[in-house]
């Protein structure tokens, strides 16, 4: 090992990497019936800062150290076994001990996994044939290093000055108006670099800047109340707080900007009316905001190919897309023509990368295409179940929890008219304008998404804005009856997607233009 | 797991060297050593699959150190961790990182004082599930599978389906879930508390799903233990049969139904929607669907709920909170009424100073000081843990809900006659935010129909959607049952030991009709 720092930075992801190589490459020798190897370490540096109702609350300036290890091992059977472990500056002088003893523990796991796998196949004749070796589908090899992109370091940022940011914010924002019962404003940015080594000789060391800012804000009339709550972010700097972004595709305002006029929109929501709820469908015209989770939603998770896969049936729930492996909806129609729907780690924002932590190269996967359902994100498992090649969407959100399938960037691909002639058109309907929160069916195939505002359209024009709106609709139904997407494409940050057990909040990022459909509008109960 | 004896002398030797630091008024050093160890189970019988798909574990010590410095414009309170060193040089570099992050909080008093209420609860974990090992973990797995796929195997109707029609396998019978054995230990020590003390705690929990996916048919099984002897696979036989039990599920339209609740959507609707609203910090926030209800009746008269951390024999207990307090009984909702909220040191010392507090609580502090008693202060990760590197936050432990009279499920389902029995829910939010009590939800599994007063055809499912109101909920219940069962959902750290609940109108929507044609 090469000298190792004093201090968790992500300087020492270099000094470790000889010994996390060594160590992977070597396990199929040193452990007998080890058929793959790998491991994954990952430093961040991160500082964070909140205020509520003008005063700070918190600070915190630190570093978390991981690692995680994935093993596949068997003789009459291949099985998994992993470990993950937490760790500190006192671990670094027997750091290479701990990882082969991780290693071990993994080794150990896996091959008590395949034994019993073996068992219970020859057990149990019929239902034990789908108790099948465990194999990954082949990828080309990367020895690679990927750097961060910044302006405004966040190793470099001084606390003090988060602290002194964030708490006038949350001073700018309480003096918006005193129907303004609390506010809490808070920010965060970081360094992380990851490590992938494997058994097949990968090597791959990527960092990535994150930034992020947070208001939540709660608004109190005569009439009502209204709870808000969003964010801003981008693979960036500090500059995303301070400075705002103006980018091709990601546009958000400096967090002080951002938040006073969230707090504005949440004074005239409680002031207005409720939406009262429609017993059939209406048109409705989605604002790029809201599409992002409703992409989120009715594209990325069902597929997500684990899921669809049934591998989540406790958990996050299956996929409407594929019942069995000989009846899916690949190459059916699950939407107008007006809808294309991707996802891409090339894009930038929350849920860019280079390789997923499996050492696969990401790549743009085309969801659907005019309607046409296309196909799913995948990891090497998963891919190899399909038979297809992989497209490196397996993450975790820290080195020692499992990678799972996860989105990207997932997106409502751009068409071609402006969103003004899109709303133009509608003589009767409603503009809903921005994401709060959702609920979905379990294999996605139903929705209800609240939306920050909805307004009336009354013969092309916006009117009336209503509070507590959203629409709830069939997932298939709703994509059948998109008849324009604009040209105003987005992409936003997805805070915090839940999924695995345990639980990984992931940040990523979606987005898309204005659409127009057809939707049970849903207010207050 | 680091030894509770070395978490102690880590917060002693800590305290020690704290005191005698000149720019703190007061510290605390909390240490903690965690473990968590799945085996998550995924088997389809008509996909190529493992069976234990991830056999794992996570595991983290470290020691965090909260500390108020004097400073001329006023204390500031800073809290640092040091991952992985119980030496005094973790002590310092914890203590130099809180020095740096220190802020000025107006609402800051304290740290915490001593309670007037004592520990009761010591000695309660299961010295055998420390020394789990690889393969004992590996077998819990497949346990659990093997029970699921015996029921399975055995189904006579299915069996006969079988053999003039798919083969078994083909009727896609689904296990999946896991089994998790959460391993605990901690220290602490504070200036303002007499003693360094410790706690440790063992939590077995299995949650088990099951389909015949060729029949939209879902079950579900649970397990929630402190001694791992009592982890024997059951969880996964109860999904099996639940999942059988399911077959030939109907779809229902859209309309206002008598429903009976099972355990899981009794702690779905706890634990997304009526907790979060019965904490101080979420009347202080204006978040809370009950602001300015304490003292009031916010629910029907039979509701009693109670959070009691102190319960052995309780998955959920500890023995002292996250702030060195002791855990014990708290009454949050008493026949209807709103009388107590969960709560840490730090809020309830911020709400009794908030000018604002009559108007949040909807009465004065000090007329309620037994509503605000700090024995809910923890520093849990969702889903197990007792990190060191958190300030602690309000969270249930054991939460308990009770009716007034020894009621069976078919006392429930005769007073109810005609209506829906469901068994599970999932995606539940409170759509419009916490403080409207709206929320939406859909039956992922284990229903049925009610015929005059009888379980009837089993409900297919995820083809209804709840779109309904809590307080609609709370004020419309009309009988709960004696029996509960103690239930935990994805994530989160309570327990929720959840009898069935009778209510008497609940709004349900017919969805995803297309995948019937499809």
């Amino acid at each position: 090992m090469s000298t190792i720092p004093k201090f968790i930075t992500t300087d020492l992801v270099e000094a470790i990497k000889n010994t996390a190589v060594e160590l992977t490459t070597e396990a199929p020798a040193t452990h007998k019936l080890c058929r793959y190897a790998d491991l994954r370490i990952e430093v961040t540096e991160e500082k964070h800062a909140g205020a509520e109702n003008g005063t700070s609350k918190y600070a915190s300036e630190d570093s978390q150290f991981a690692c995680g290890i994935r093993v596949l091992a068997g003789d009459g059977a291949i099985a998994p076994g992993y470990f993950g472990q937490m760790l500190g500056k006192a671990d670094l002088p027997q750091l290479a001990k701990t990882l082969a003893s991780g290693l071990k523990h993994a080794y150990e796991r896996a091959l008590a996994n395949a034994r019993e796998k073996a068992r219970t196949r020859a057990k149990y004749k019929d239902l034990g044939e789908a108790l099948s070796d465990t194999r990954l589908a082949s990828v080309e090899v990367h020895r690679d290093t990927v750097k961060a992109e910044y302006s405004l370091d966040p190793r470099q940022v001084r606390l003090d000055d988060m602290v002194h940011y964030v708490t006038e914010v949350s001073r700018a924002v309480r003096d918006v108006d005193e129907q303004l019962k609390y506010n809490a404003v808070s920010a965060v940015t970081l360094i992380t670099r990851d490590l992938f080594a494997s058994s097949e000789g990968a090597c791959i060391d990527q960092s990535f800047a994150l930034t992020k800012g947070t208001a939540c804000v709660v608004a109190v009339s005569e009439t009502g109340d209204q709870e808000l709550a969003d964010d801003i972010g981008h693979q960036r700097g500090w500059e995303v707080i301070t400075e705002g972004v103006v980018e091709e595709h990601i546009r958000n305002l400096d967090l002080l900007t951002f938040s006073t006029n969230l707090a504005r929109d949440a004074v005239k929501l409680a002031h207005a009316p409720p939406l009262r709820s429609s017993d059939k469908d209406v048109v409705v015209v989605t604002d790029p905001h809201f599409n992002a989770l409703l992409a989120h939603e009715i594209i990325g998770h069902p597929t997500e190919l684990d899921r669809a896969l049934k591998m989540e049936t406790a958990y996050a729930g299956r996929s409407w897309l594929l019942r069995m492996l000989n009846d899916t909806m690949v190459g059916k129609t699950v939407a107008s023509a007006f809808v294309t729907a991707y996802s891409d780690p090339s894009l930038p924002g929350f849920g860019h990368y280079k390789y997923d932590h499996e050492g696969t190269l990401g790549r743009k996967v085309a969801h659907i295409e005019k309607g046409i359902f296309k196909g799913f994100m995948n990891s090497r498992q998963t891919a190899a179940i399909l038979n297809v090649p992989p497209n490196g969407s397996c993450l975790a959100t820290e080195a020692h929890l499992v990678p799972l399938v996860r989105m990207s960037t997932t997106v409502f691909a751009a068409g071609a008219r402006a969103p003004e002639d899109i709303i133009h058109e509608v003589d009767k309907g409603y503009y809903v304008v921005g994401h709060r929160i959702p609920s979905i069916a379990e294999s996605r195939e139903n929705f209800r998404i609240s939306a920050q505002k909805v307004y009336e359209i009354h013969n092309g024009q916006i009117g009336r804005l209503y509070r507590g709106g959203g629409i709830m609709a069939d997932t298939k139904t709703f994509l059948m009856k998109v008849d324009a997407a604009g040209r105003d494409f987005r992409l936003f940050p997805i805070p915090n997607c839940g999924k695995g057990q345990p639980m990984q909040g992931r940040r990523l990022g979606n987005g898309g233009p204005t659409l127009r459909s057809r939707a049970h509008l849903t207010g207050p109960a | 797991m680091v030894s509770l004896p070395t978490l102690k002398r880590t917060a002693e030797q800590g305290l020690r060297y704290l005191r005698r630091q000149k720019d703190i008024q007061e510290a605390e050093v909390f240490v903690a050593s965690n473990a968590g160890l799945t085996a998550r189970v995924n088997y389809t019988s008509h996909i190529p699959c493992n069976g234990v798909e991830e056999p794992k574990s996570t595991s983290s010590h470290g020691l965090g150190v909260r500390a108020v410095f004097q400073d001329p414009r006023g204390p500031r309170i800073g809290l640092g961790s040091e991952a992985g060193d119980l030496s005094l040089n973790g002590v310092k570099a914890a203590l130099e990182k809180a020095r740096r992050s220190a802020v000025h909080d107006p609402d800051f008093t304290t740290l915490p004082r001593p309670s007037p209420e004592r520990r009761t609860l010591t000695k309660y974990h299961d010295p055998s599930a420390m020394t789990l090992t690889d393969t004992d973990l590996v077998q819990a797995g497949w346990r659990v599978l093997t029970r699921a796929l015996d029921e399975f195997a055995k189904a006579g109707s299915l069996s006969a389906s079988a053999q003039t029609g798919p083969k078994l396998r083909e009727l896609g019978f689904i296990v999946g879930g896991d089994v998790t054995v959460l391993l605990e230990r901690m220290a602490m020590g504070s200036t303002r508390l007499p003693k360094v003390q410790t706690d440790e705690s063992t939590l077995i929990a299995s949650f088990i799903t099951a389909m015949v996916e060729r029949e939209g048919a879902k079950g579900t099984g649970s397990g929630c233990h402190t001694r791992l002897s009592a982890l024997r696979g059951d969880a996964g036989a109860e999904a099996a049969r639940n999942a059988l039990s399911a077959v030939g599920g109907v779809r229902i339209k859209d309309g206002a139904y008598a429903v009976v609740l099972g355990p899981q959507p009794v702690t779905e609707l706890m634990s997304n929607l009526i907790l979060p609203s019965l904490t101080v910090a979420s009347f202080y926030d204006c978040s809370s669907a009950f602001h300015g209800k304490l003292g009031r009746q916010v629910a029907h008269h039979d509701l009693t709920i109670y959070d009691h951390g102190a319960l052995p024999g309780h998955m959920g207990s500890k023995g002292i909170t996250c702030e060195g307090l002791p855990t014990g009984r708290t009454d949050l909702i008493a026949d209807g009424k709103l009388v107590g909220l969960l709560s840490s040191f730090y809020e309830t010392e911020r709400m009794l100073r908030d000018p604002a507090a009559k108007e949040k609580l909807g009465v004065p502090p000090e007329d309620c000081p037994g509503a605000l008693v700090p024995r809910n202060g923890f520093r849990f990760a969702g889903g197990g843990g007792r990190r060191f590197d958190i300030a602690p936050s309000v969270a249930p432990t054991n939460v308990f809900i009770e009716g007034p009279d020894k009621k069976t499920r078919e006392d429930l389902l005769r007073q109810v006659q005609n209506g829906v029995y469901i068994g599970r829910i999932w995606y539940t939010y409170p759509i419009n935010g916490l403080r409207t009590g709206d929320f939406t939800a859909t039956v992922v599994g284990d229903s049925y129909m009610i015929k005059d007063g009888k379980l009837a055809a089993p409900i297919k499912a995820n083809v209804l959607r709840i779109n309904d109101n809590i307080h609609q909920v709370l004020q419309n219940i009309v009988g709960i049952t004696s029996k509960s069962r103690g239930t935990i959902i994805w994530a989160a750290d309570e327990v929720v030991y959840a009898p069935e609940i009778a209510v008497a109108r609940l709004r349900l929507t017919e969805i995803a009709g297309f995948l019937d044609a499809h």
